[in-house]
């Protein structure tokens, strides 16, 4: 195909998509290639065809590929661009964080597309924040996200199958700056998408999770970052973070475990906490924070827990003993790309729909990374031939 | 079994793709291979900017290509216009009709300067196949089955530089080559080697 059969105004607007993603101006992309940025403005619109070798120029300036630009069934999706916006001072750990999620969604959906693979989404109903008690608001939404996927008032073990088996989010969990707990964006052709940080203790990232999908019920066409120890700032934030709570620990349900365990009992000891706290899955912090909003123990208790000694990790192993769950986000986290990646990225490469190079560069792998995991996936096939042949 | 390279006409100047360069790098043997071969031995910019890209993971094939050119051994070359219409007509269109900017671009070159292209990319090949079919292709193979080559090197030598890119850059070897290769490095040390086919590995396990 030449460049005079391919439609300008697309070429145009993922050449847009990839400036901004890059972070440049207008003006330092068509200086970069000696063009004038009138030139460039009209390009991307659609109004000039752009010729090969600036194509070649900024695809180079870019830091992609002439492929991944003109290539039937790639995605861009501005998310970069789109969180850039919610700050005005340059953020090099929230960038990072950015571009790891848009990279994600992007090689995901467009192996999806490749191999002709159709995403199931089931977005909940928008409930836009009215004026008012955001807290009220949050439990009533929170209750009624509940009772719409049928959990009722049970504890959430597993919230990111959740997200991602109930409601169709992408959900990544990635190794990330350590200022970083989370991101959530939505994008009208890829769906809800997060990312959580792996190096977070997995009770974290519920809670993490739990204030994405928050914004997910409220504010979903605006992009959202949550910083560890960040303030409520807004209304939208403070949303989130009830809305979490009462998510993950509904007012009723924890009332009634609160009393089943402390049944007896003349005082709330780490016993009770780290009980209650792997019943929800959440953080011990956390969890004493909800018994002292509900009013189930006295504010400050937390305070008196931390000023005595805290609640230990060994103490909770000691109570839990082989409940302590293994943290299989964070192991999956530590390989190059996930696992559902690796499995459509083979599956594309055994079709011969995608090439070894066009798979490093999307799954952005060196190509030693790309071919071990390829031979590793088709190890397995060789071993799984004859044993059993799926419907589809 | 034996098998005859294609690189055979010591004339014809071969055009590397990414892949390959790896492959070299890996035998440990690079500028012994590219000095036995009597072919000019041609890189693509692109595929120069792809193993730049690469070194996110530490391997440092940029730089091993670069002292590869200083040496003279191997000569970066660009596209001319005939060769950016080739390379503009294998990126755009359909995801299963195209290939990434350094395999596009070794096949555009080859193409316009009637060199072989030397490319392991199973699909790359295919595309070669189906719309030039008068192309001389080839894999990194070819480098160590050349004539030039095995009569230069020992054949330990030869036989350490496979398994090593085999081993240590997962080289993909063709069906027709698995013998040759087998026979080379043995079939313990094939048995090591995760990119061989598992009916070649399943022998000594």
């Amino acid at each position: 195909m030449s460049l005079e059969e391919l439609p300008a105004p697309n070429v145009g607007a993922r050449l847009r998509v990839a400036r901004e993603t890059a972070g440049l101006t207008q003006a330092d992309a068509a200086s970069s290639i000696d063009i004038a940025r009138t030139t460039l403005v009209a390009i991307e619109k659609g109004q000039r065809r752009i010729r090969a070798d600036e194509l070649q120029k900024l695809a180079r300036r870019y830091r992609t590929s002439v492929n991944a630009l003109l290539r039937h069934e790639s995605v861009c999706i501005d998310l970069v661009p789109r969180f850039r916006k919610l700050s005005t001072v340059s953020d090099h750990a929230t960038d990072n964080a950015a571009r790891l999620l848009t990279d994600l969604v992007q090689a995901e959906a467009e192996l999806e597309n490749t191999l002709g693979i159709t995403r199931t989404r089931n977005d909940p109903p928008e409930r836009p924040l009215m004026p008012g008690d955001v807290h009220a608001q949050a439990e009533t939404n929170a209750t009624e996200l509940r009772y719409w996927l049928g959990l009722g008032l049970a504890p959430v073990r597993d919230l990111v199958s959740l997200l991602e088996l109930d409601l169709g989010v992408r959900v990544y969990v990635r190794p990330l700056d350590s200022q970083v707990s989370g991101l959530f964006a939505y994008d009208e052709e890829v769906g809800a998408c997060m990312l959580l940080n792996a190096n977070h203790p997995h009770e974290r990232r519920t809670q993490t999770g739990g204030h994405e999908l928050g914004h997910f019920s409220a504010s979903r066409k605006k992009p959202d970052i949550l910083h560890s120890n960040e303030q409520e700032s807004s209304r939208e934030e403070r949303y989130a973070s009830a809305f979490a709570r009462a998510f993950l620990t509904p007012t009723h349900t924890v009332g009634h475990r609160f009393r089943d365990l402390t049944a007896g009992a003349s005082h709330l000891t780490r016993r009770h906490v780290i009980l209650l706290a792997h019943t929800f899955g959440i953080s011990r912090e956390a969890m004493v924070r909800r018994l002292e909003e509900l009013g189930l123990t006295k504010p400050g208790t937390w305070d008196w827990f931390q000023a005595n000694g805290g609640i230990t990790d060994e103490q909770a192993r000691q109570v839990l003993g082989d409940l302590a769950a293994v943290d299989t986000g964070k192991m999956e986290a530590e390989r190059p790309t996930t696992l559902r990646l690796n499995l459509l990225a083979a599956e594309a490469w055994r079709k011969g729909l995608l090439s070894e190079g066009q798979l490093a560069r999307l799954l952005r792998l060196s190509r030693v990374e790309l071919r071990e995991i390829l031979d590793d996936v088709e190890i397995e096939e060789v071993e799984a031939d004859g044993i059993s042949k799926l419907p589809h | 079994m034996e098998y005859r390279s294609c690189l055979t006409d010591s004339t014809l100047p071969v055009v590397a793709d990414t892949s390959v360069i790896i492959n070299l790098n890996a035998t440990g043997y690079s500028e012994a291979l590219l000095g036995a071969l009597p072919n000019r031995f041609l890189v693509v910019e692109e595929v120069s900017l792809e193993l730049e890209v690469d070194s996110r993971t530490g391997r440092n094939d940029a730089e091993a290509l670069s002292a590869l050119v200083d040496q003279g051994s191997v000569e970066l070359v660009r596209l001319g216009d005939a060769g950016t219409q080739h390379f503009i007509s294998l990126v755009s269109g359909p995801a299963n009709q195209t290939l990434d900017d350094g395999e596009a671009a070794t096949i555009a070159y080859a193409l316009e300067h009637g060199a072989t292209a030397l490319i392991d990319e199973r699909k790359a090949i295919r595309i070669c196949a189906e719309r030039f079919g008068a192309l001389s292709t080839g894999c990194t193979v070819d480098i160590f089955a050349q004539d030039d080559v095995q009569r230069i090197l020992t054949r330990d030598t030869l036989a350490d530089a496979v398994f090593n890119a085999l081993y240590q850059g997962r080289m993909r070897v063709p069906d027709h080559y698995v013998g040759w290769v087998v026979n080379l490095i043995g079939e313990e040390r094939a048995a090591q080697c995760r990119s061989l086919p598992a009916s070649v590995r399943a022998r000594r396990s």
